[in-house]
């Protein structure tokens, strides 16, 4: 033997050991903190979805021009965003959820993945086919498929390594959110609050899929994984114990079963605390009457334990909803000043309007601020009770079925959808992609059948009245005070989640297909339009020195259809899934992931 | 001198000022302005797509050029974005599809563009599909 290869051995045994001491850890968090990565959808762990990369700069952003271009070759709403590990990028497609491994150095695909999933999944979809991507850990790309199915493939070869499913499609279960790499496992949730389906979040183990544990968002204490002495909540100005039976008093009979309060959203975790977060979706049905109570914890912020998955504490932010502010949107971990004292925060825009600043360790109510003026179903939260103070001709229970409540704002898309917001370390302040919509709300009676739609209400939504006409706000938000501090008007509604960087420069995406960048003032640098509308994830890495931007673009009304679908195929590719030819090793017609970066000097 | 031939309400809204959703400080694009401002990229796109709603036939090339040229007279390039996204997701899947089937504005800015763009392809050639 000779000594370089004893060294090799040496470093190599050395690297064998480590290994095995800290085998329960993934390598995620690590690789997250390298900016040339984006290994995680948000970025890192707190869903900051920001990135120290600083080549592009608010200076030069008015150069940036197309590097290159990537089609998924499906024609329905993009989500998400890609995952860069090294020199390999992996992205993910809507239903049937493609999987691709690009090579960064020539955009060669180095394997692709596509599952066989029934199409009868599709009609129980509420929103669109839509996937919000993958997740990456120790050699593994985790998918999570619209039919419930939860695969870890290898990411050299693409083959499947595992294969759990955590829901049944017939009674209306599907998935959309990307798994979620936590230490030593992986977390997933479920959608389907539009169909009666009882919400939850399960743990697995990353090497073999199996669950950790499972819990629930709705019924007996067990399977909610709380402890009614020791389980937190708001309550009075300060924390209590939530007490026995806390979701099923605030149901009537079984309804718990069929509860909603789904967890489709994006989560985030504390290693010090080791802590989860995560928010759940409304209750079912949408028409309140039909459920009376506060039924919890539909539309709450929870905080559990990785490990055993026992709720530390809870907050629920729309008790009894009758709007369907869903309470799933990202949970962002930022160690802030809150009102001039230093606080590890948790902060959340929340459907419903309102902009909560929690402590993260207690589950103390510090900041409910409504984050877009308009906000006027409720005038309020009472920061004793912590409950929104309703306005009685908002109420869609008040006013009851077959009765249409108008002008409620915001409308049942929320102030803000799940589209997350980035928070700058630098500047300490959010920024936000908004709807500035409203709408009329008429709830109606209806009966619970398994698989069907279980909905319950009729709705009609439009821009803001006695506003800038527009549909939709680009703000930067500060959570230690629950003040705006500039807001950016748009055409339409902002669907696409947020990137700020350390060049100083915020990045995000719009319906008409333009990715922007604004300074830190909200002043527009620069603008690109995309073929299509962009509801994914503005993401950004680094490969050979050079720092580029990706955006997929796509939502179901398709632009740029020539482009995409050829010239040669004629028209049969509209609409037409899976109606297309395989190029083998390039582009595929379909949504398309835009790369940018700046022009050689 | 082929505007001659336009019909009506092509010429209508050359004439008169867009009707703009968001007032024009919230914009880059000067109400009103017939910029004639579209990029090269925005034109090959439409042509693009145009080709490939007729078949890929290379007569469209220069029937669906006149399509994009005859649009672009009509509207400053940010307008005709947003009306022509606001057409083409009328259609959109799922609750979030009610944003552009219900708003009264967005469905406007849809049927506007409709009117314009039937009137440049009846004045270029060009079948409505």
């Amino acid at each position: 033997m000779s000594l370089q290869s004893r060294l090799t051995c040496l470093a190599g045994c050395l690297a064998l050991v480590a290994g095995a001491a800290f085998a329960a850890d993934s390598d995620t968090a690590r690789l997250t903190k390298d900016p040339k990565n984006w290994a995680m959808q948000a970025g890192n762990l707190s869903n900051h979805r920001y990135s120290e990369l600083k080549q592009i700069t608010s200076k030069n952003a008015k150069n940036l021009s197309v590097a290159w271009t990537f089609s998924t070759g499906v024609l329905r709403g993009h989500e998400g965003g890609p995952l860069v590990i090294g020199d390999t990028m992996y992205l993910h497609s809507p239903f049937p959820n493609k999987v691709f491994a690009i090579a960064l150095e020539d955009q060669s695909i180095r394997w692709k993945y596509e599952p066989k999933q029934d199409p009868s999944v599709i009609p129980v979809m509420c929103c669109d086919t839509v996937n919000r991507g993958l997740a990456y850990a120790n050699g593994k790309i985790f998918l999570q498929q619209a039919d419930t199915t939860l695969v870890a493939l290898d990411a050299k070869t693409g083959n499947e390594l595992w294969k759990v499913k955590v829901g049944d499609p017939k009674l209306g279960e599907t998935t959309t959110n990307t798994p979620h790499i936590f230490k030593d496992k992986v977390i997933t949730g479920i959608s389907g609050g539009e169909f009666g389906v009882r919400g939850r979040l399960t743990a697995h183990d990353i090497n073999t899929g199996k669950v950790l544990w499972k819990a629930f968002s709705t019924g007996p204490d067990n399977e909610l994984i709380v402890d009614p002495n020791k389980t937190m909540t708001w309550t009075d100005g300060k924390m209590a114990p939530i007490g026995v039976n806390s979701s099923l008093k605030t149901w009537q009979g079984d309804q718990w079963k069929l509860g909603g309060g789904t967890t489709w959203g994006w989560y985030s975790y504390d290693p010090e605390l080791n802590t989860v977060y995560y928010g759940t979706g409304n209750p079912s049905t949408w028409n309140p009457r039909q459920r009376p109570g506060d039924n919890k914890w539909s539309m709450t912020i929870f905080a559990r334990d990785l490990d055993t998955g026992m709720a530390k504490w809870v907050y629920q932010m729309t008790p009894h909803d009758e709007w369907d502010y869903d309470g799933v949107n990202e949970m962002i971990l930022a160690d802030i000043k809150v009102k001039g004292k230093p606080r590890k925060a948790l902060v959340h825009f929340d459907r419903n309007g309102f902009a909560y600043t929690m402590d993260r360790v207690s589950g103390e109510l510090l900041v409910a601020e409504k984050y877009d003026p308009v906000v006027n179903w409720a005038t309020h939260v009472d920061m004793k009770s912590g409950r929104p103070q309703v306005v009685a001709k908002y109420s869609t229970d008040k006013n009851g079925p077959d009765v249409n409540t108008k002008g409620v704002c915001p409308s049942a898309l929320g102030t803000k959808d799940q589209q997350p917001a980035s928070y700058s370390p630098k500047t300490g302040l959010f920024y936000v992609p908004t709807n500035h919509v409203c709408m009329d709300y008429e709830p109606f009676q209806i009966e619970y059948t398994a698989g069907q739609p279980y909905v319950g209400s009729t709705l009609s939504m439009y821009a803001a009245p006695n506003s800038h006409g527009g549909m939709g706000n680009f703000i930067a938000w500060d959570a230690g005070t629950g003040k705006m501090v500039w807001s950016k008007p748009e055409r339409f509604s902002v669907w696409s989640g947020a990137l700020s960087t350390a060049g100083d420069v915020v990045f995000y995406g719009t319906l008409e297909g333009y990715l922007k960048a604004v300074d830190l003032n909200g002043k527009e640098l620069w603008k690109f339009k995309t073929p299509s509308g962009i509801i994914g994830n503005v993401t950004t890495w680094e490969y050979k020195g050079k720092q580029y931007i990706g955006v997929l673009s796509g939502i179901g009304g398709w632009a740029g259809i020539g482009l995409a679908a050829g010239l040669t195929k004629g028209t049969e590719g509209l609409g037409a899934v899976g109606g297309y030819k395989d190029l083998a090793k390039y582009t595929e017609l379909g949504g398309v992931l835009t790369v940018f970066a700046l022009p050689e000097r | 001198m082929r505007l001659s031939r336009l019909p009506l309400s092509l010429m209508l809204s050359i004439t008169l000022p867009t009707t703009l959703l968001i007032p024009p400080a919230a914009l880059s694009a000067p109400p009103g302005a017939r910029a004639d401002d579209f990029p090269t990229s925005g034109r090959v796109e439409y042509v693009l797509e145009c080709m490939q709603k007729h078949d890929g036939k290379y007569e469209y090339l220069y029937k669906c050029s006149c399509v994009v040229d005859q649009i672009a007279k009509a509207l400053p390039y940010e307008d005709y974005v947003a009306m022509s996204v606001a057409l083409r997701n009328q259609g959109l899947a799922g609750e979030r599809g009610g944003l552009f089937r219900d708003a009264a504005s967005v469905k406007d800015m849809a049927s506007k563009y409709k009117q314009i763009e039937a009137g440049a392809n009846k004045a270029c050639a060009v079948p409505q599909r």
